[in-house]
């Protein structure tokens, strides 16, 4: 791989290229990977590039060292709405305007270029600060109410915040953030990367073509570059969105280093661990039909699942129809702390997921020195040679994998070893080298002397 | 006056099914017939029956004056028997024209030296007993599985009665001498060794369809350039390769028969080469030098030792596991148990178990029946999982029978 000249001869941040990233989840406030994956990605490009970040909501005790955070709910909305008349605007030369037709429900104004004097949403709220007040962006949960319009709401006043920043590049994180990357390309005429870690087909299926399925599609149709977290997901992108392949360059996520420890097991049989949320997408009902298989065989193990979500009760019942429910344990959602005590007993991780655009769970198993069996429907499967990997549906395979890494330690001692090796390129150091490569070979930044 | 030595390795093993942990205990029956089936009918088609017309037609081209050696495992030849017959007779029909050579190797195409000298013994007299039945030869010159040798084999090969016996001309033992010569294996009296000239055998063999590489495509006449070089430095150009390469590794479209065609000619051009099979050259040239291999070295990927098949844990446990077997197969006297066990060593099981992914991965990927060297494990230790207590079922069998005669004889001792 080559390295651009920028990674090593350049010391002044000055000289770097400048990304607008464009982020929905973010520590400290995180529902799943996606804010995590935001947040490491940004501290590793940020060796890089002068990074800034907007998000709709942003913690003033939480900073982030060499990273320009802006959460939405920080800014005055009147603040915003001047922006289009400074001096700021006019220096903006490219300014060409496209109708994206996103949004079929909402019913503000539907331009996306309209001015903000009239702007009105149940989201945008009037704060006291000090004697004075002033209006700003105010969710209180991400994805609860009426997303369409947090969404649409966040897209507006982050065009209108980005006219006042200086950056090359816009990079946009899901569909979340895809409304605000398409306003923000259409007003400044800068290029759009989509960063794409999940889609609305992994999580509701192929047949899934609602308003979400019609923000992706032409989110990434408008972009300029996608940089999906794996090949799995962009072979999703180009068979499901019909975008050629000659924009798509996956970038595979990342991993934080741990410390591994090993604790005292808390039962005298082996265990089998699952983590995750307890969804389609993750395949949970599969890992009933394995355990079932692999205790017609042995008796002696245990299966833990560690997550929550709509299969919860579902998966109870199917666990004590099949009459394995003495060794069938639902944990329900569990902090990392005790996700990583499960990681230091558990005997073998597996992911059966049926559509997983990366996977991090199953590189923190292999963190914790535990055996992975994985489905090869998953982009995490691309980067682990260490691990035994099987069609989703078939759960025989899955089961014999099982088995076979059970009552054989030599086995596990080389698929651990492996999956080691594997590690050393699994870091967020090597997807921040990757996104400035993506950069370069599209030309979107400054080519760097 | 220097002699181009032709040695061809056909090789075509035995492959395991997919073999669950639940198919342990109640499937015996562990090949993968349709696989196998299936891969020698290709390369059949694709490679054997196309290769051995040509070389018959440029030894009677020629009228005798290219000469060439084979070496066939055991498994290939019992494949060819039950299924290819016809492919069998195109190596016989090759054998009756007089020029061509048929040497020893281990019957199952194994690492047994490695493991059990008294195991590799036998399998090379099986070995040595099928040629003699299809080809009417008795073979004068040993090479072991995959080039694989040190100073030892050669010793225990001389004192089988062997004159010559075939290994990797490896830099790392060679230093600045060059493999064109015949050589002394330390340690040893009389046997002499062909040492392969890799750098003009991977032209053939590895190079010769690579669009990359500066040379192609490769012509004889330039090839017969490279061999004409050899005059007056070296007396024997060992080009040593798997036969599959004519047609299969590189395939009809690259060129490769067009190739060989015109190599013999080309290379007869200049009138001090000749080609000899592997005996006569063993009685014509004389050794040079003494060739010291104290550790085992192969012809096998970049490192041309025995990583290919023995370098991680899985693939050492497999093979140790197997060989420890040994004494209790012969004791049940059992000849289906004693031959499935033969073919469990054939040492394409442990290739396939490599995980060098990141050097020569590729090569074993390409060769590989299954999707990952765990699995390729995982269905190796399964099968033998179950042919243990198969075993171990057939042990009891055996056993009362050793019980009651020790009992008589003490009783009428008493």
């Amino acid at each position: 791989m080559t390295t651009p000249p920028i990674l090593d001869e350049l010391t002044s941040k000055a000289d770097l290229p400048k990304i607008l990233m464009l982020g929905w989840e973010f520590p400290p406030v995180i529902n799943g990977g996606l804010g995590v994956a935001c947040h490491d990605l940004c501290i590793a490009l940020s060796k890089y590039a002068n990074v800034t970040m907007i998000i709709p909501k942003s913690n003033p005790d939480f900073v982030v060292k060499n990273l320009n955070l802006i959460g939405l709910n920080t800014i005055d909305a009147k603040t915003l709405r001047n922006i289009g008349h400074t001096d700021t605007y006019k220096k903006v030369k490219q300014v060409h305007f496209i109708d994206t037709h996103l949004n079929p429900y909402y019913n503000g104004n539907a331009s996306p270029h309209h001015d903000l004097q009239n702007l009105t949403s149940q989201y945008l709220k009037t704060v006291k600060v000090g004697d004075e007040t002033a209006e700003v962006f105010q969710i209180d949960d991400l994805y609860g109410g009426d997303v369409i319009e947090k969404v649409t709401v966040f897209g507006k006043l982050a065009a209108k915040l980005a006219l006042s920043l200086d950056f090359d590049v816009i990079h946009a994180h899901d569909w979340m953030t895809m409304i605000a990357g398409m306003e923000i390309k259409a007003k400044t005429g800068k290029p759009l990367v989509v960063h794409v870690h999940s889609l609305e087909v992994d999580r509701g299926g192929p047949q899934s073509k609602g308003w979400v399925y019609q923000v992706e599609k032409k989110g990434m149709e408008y972009a300029d570059l996608l940089m999906p977290v794996s090949n799995f997901t962009g072979h999703i992108i180009h068979d499901y969105y019909q975008i050629p392949w000659s924009k798509i360059r996956p970038v595979h996520n990342g991993i934080r280093p741990v410390e591994p420890f090993k604790s005292v097991p808390m039962f005298k049989e082996k265990m089998v661990l699952f983590v995750g949320r307890l969804t389609r997408q993750k395949g949970p009902e599969y890992f009933v039909d394995i355990a079932e298989r692999v205790l017609q065989k042995d008796q002696n193990v245990r299966f833990v699942m560690a997550g929550t979500g709509e299969y919860f009760n579902p998966l109870l019942e199917r666990a004590a129809q099949r009459g394995i429910a003495h060794r069938f344990h639902l944990t329900g959602f569990l902090n990392l702390d005790k996700v990583r005590k499960l990681l230091s007993i558990a005997d073998v991780y597996i992911m059966p997921s049926v559509s997983e655009p990366f996977g991090l769970s199953a590189v923190e198993a292999v963190q914790f020195g535990i055996p992975a069996v994985i489905s090869k429907q998953s982009g995490v499967a691309e980067v682990l040679n260490g691990a035994l990997k099987f069609d989703y549906w078939d759960i025989n395979l899955a089961a014999s994998y099982i088995l076979n890494l059970l009552h054989d330690p030599v086995l596990v001692e080389n698929v651990t070893h492996d999956a080691y090796k594997d590690l050393e390129i699994i870091s967020w150091d090597h997807a921040a080298k990757k996104v400035i490569e993506g950069y370069n070979a599209f030309h979107l930044i400054p080519e760097m002397v | 006056m220097p002699s181009v030595c032709f040695y061809f390795q056909v090789h075509q093993p035995f492959r395991l099914k997919r073999y669950s942990f639940f198919d342990i205990g109640r499937d015996h029956f562990y090949e993968d017939d349709e696989k196998n089936r299936l891969i020698l009918d290709k390369v059949s088609e694709k490679c054997y029956l196309k290769t051995n017309r040509k070389m018959l037609e440029l030894i009677n081209r020629h009228k005798g004056k290219f000469r060439i050696s084979y070496s066939i495992s055991g498994v290939a030849i019992e494949q060819f028997e039950k299924h290819r017959p016809d492919v069998l007779q195109s190596f016989v029909d090759l054998a009756n024209t007089g020029c061509v050579e048929f040497i020893s190797e281990t019957y199952y195409h194994s690492l047994s030296f490695i493991y059990s000298k008294n195991e590799f013994r036998r399998q090379v007299e099986m070995h040595k007993a099928k040629i003699k039945q299809h080809f009417n030869q008795v073979p004068k010159v040993f090479r072991n599985t995959e080039l694989i040798y040190n100073n030892e084999i050669a010793s225990v090969v001389e004192k089988m009665g062997y004159k010559a016996i075939l290994c990797e001309g490896v830099d790392r033992y060679l230093g600045e001498r060059t493999p064109n010569f015949l050589y002394q294996p330390a340690g040893t009296l009389k046997i002499k060794a062909f040492l392969k000239n890799y750098r003009l055998s991977d032209d053939i063999a590895f190079r010769f369809s690579d669009r990359n590489w500066a040379e192609w495509p490769l012509q004889a006449d330039t090839f017969a350039s490279w061999v004409h070089k050899v005059a007056g430095n070296g007396e024997v150009v060992n080009l040593f390769m798997d036969y599959e390469t004519f047609g299969e590794h590189q395939w009809e479209e690259t060129g490769i028969f067009e190739f060989l065609d015109h190599l013999p000619m080309e290379i007869m051009k200049h009138k001090d080469f000749d080609f000899k099979t592997l005996s006569e050259a063993a009685d014509m040239a004389k050794v040079r030098d003494i060739y010291d291999v104290p550790d085992y070295s192969s012809w096998a990927d970049a490192e041309r030792d025995l990583s290919a098949w023995l370098s991680n844990a899985m693939e050492k446990e497999a093979a140790s596991r197997i060989y420890k077997l040994e004494e209790k197969v012969f004791s049940t006297m059992n000849p289906d148990l004693i031959e499935f066990w033969g073919k469990l060593q054939t040492s394409d099981h442990f290739y396939y178990m490599c995980t060098k992914f990141w050097s020569d991965g590729d090569v074993h990927k390409y060769f590989s029946p299954y999707d990952s060297p765990y699995d390729a494990y995982i269905y190796f230790m399964n099968v033998l999982a179950d042919f243990e207590t198969t075993l171990e079922e057939a042990l009891q069998d055996v056993k009362p029978v050793k019980k009651a005669t020790r009992k008589k004889v003490s009783t009428t001792e008493s």
